[in-house]
């Protein structure tokens, strides 16, 4: 079976189930709904996975995350040098898109933690609350307003600007 | 024949069989009124009366959609058939660990076998294809200096005079007739 999601990142609440203190006779329709899912979906969707994964047992493949060297960045390229140019805009394509992944987690942390709490979310919720402003708000000064054509250069400009209106 | 009733049907399909028998004699038997006229039945119960009903065609509609879903579903069901098989007996690849000193193949960092496979068969590996942009890049830019630079010598050239280009032709110094201006006086 697929590996389960990271239980720190999504932490449960407590389990409040009360023991079972039945004083009538009548059938619990709860119990009778659970045992009815249980046998019409879990079952045999969990025999049919257990049946594939039978068949695909041994001739899993593998696949890899690809892990990419550090080149110089826009900051560190001699002027004119353009092949320089084109490896410091691919990899701050890349990490553009991997800042983008990080702001999507942080977000489906606090949307988890939202649903976990109900209505008692802002006080529960502060730390997830805390960093997801902080992540947004950072995300937000760097790669903010750049538009659809936003490359390297003008991530760096805008960068010297807020340089600039922070020093004045 | 449409619109009949049960008993008109019945009538009919006895006479087919033995014609004599449904009452005819040989003189009228191959007229077509063969099932008698006087018995209609309206009053037969179950669907209610059978209409006619006149509405504008709908031949051609039924007819691209009948074409409509045979063409769909020529090649959805084998494309179908083979997705479903290669994801229950060839699975999807699972996550590892870079193993030391292994370069993986550039199919290998993807992880459903179909994607894997179009990987390895059409597609050039993505180093490949940086290393090729790189390459342009690097074309483009010398290409770029060689102009700039070839723009500065002329401007050099035609400044100084003493490099290979401008040069004006001039004729043989020996063409020159120079009894005309070898006195003073002429």
């Amino acid at each position: 079976m697929p590996q389960d999601y990271e239980k720190d990142a999504y932490p449960e609440p407590p389990r409040q189930t009360p023991v079972v203190d039945k004083q009538t006779t009548l059938p619990n329709p709860a119990l009778i709904l659970t045992k009815l899912f249980y046998y019409s979906v879990d079952v045999p969707v969990t025999t049919f996975r257990g049946i594939v994964d039978s068949i695909q047992q041994d001739r899993k493949p593998v696949y890899y995350h690809q892990k990419f060297r550090r080149v110089p960045e826009l900051t560190e390229c001699q002027e004119g040098d353009y092949p320089c140019y084109y490896e410091a805009e691919m990899q701050w394509r890349r990490d553009h898109k991997v800042d983008q992944e990080i702001v999507k987690v942080v977000q489906e942390r606090l949307r988890a933690c939202q649903q976990r709490e109900g209505s008692s979310y802002p006080e529960n919720c502060a730390k997830a609350l805390q960093l997801f402003t902080e992540v947004a708000t950072n995300y937000q000064s760097r790669y903010g307003d750049l538009g659809a054509y936003g490359s390297a250069r003008k991530c760096l400009m805008k960068q010297k600007t807020r340089m600039e209106t922070q020093k004045a | 024949m449409v619109g009949m009733s049960v008993l008109r049907s019945a009538a009919a399909f006895a006479a087919r069989l033995s014609p004599l028998k449904s009452g005819k004699s040989a003189a009228n038997i191959l007229t077509r009124t063969i099932p008698s006229i006087d018995k209609v039945a309206i009053r037969w119960g179950g669907h209610g009366k059978q209409l006619f009903v006149i509405k504008p065609t709908d031949f051609y509609d039924r007819r691209f959609l009948r074409l409509l879903q045979y063409y769909v579903l020529l090649t959805g069901i084998p494309m179908a058939v083979l997705v479903t098989c290669v994801n229950i007996f060839v699975g999807e690849a699972e996550l590892a660990e870079i193993p030391e000193d292994y370069e993986p193949e550039h199919w290998e960092y993807y992880k459903h076998p179909i994607t894997r496979w179009i990987s390895r068969t059409f597609y050039d590996s993505p180093v490949k294809d940086y290393e090729k942009m790189l390459a342009l890049v690097q074309i483009e830019m010398e290409k770029g200096e060689m102009r700039l630079k070839q723009l500065e010598v002329r401007k050099h050239m035609r400044e100084k005079g003493d490099g290979p280009w401008f040069q004006v032709e001039t004729i043989d110094k020996n063409l020159i007739d120079l009894s005309l201006k070898s006195t003073p006086d002429n």
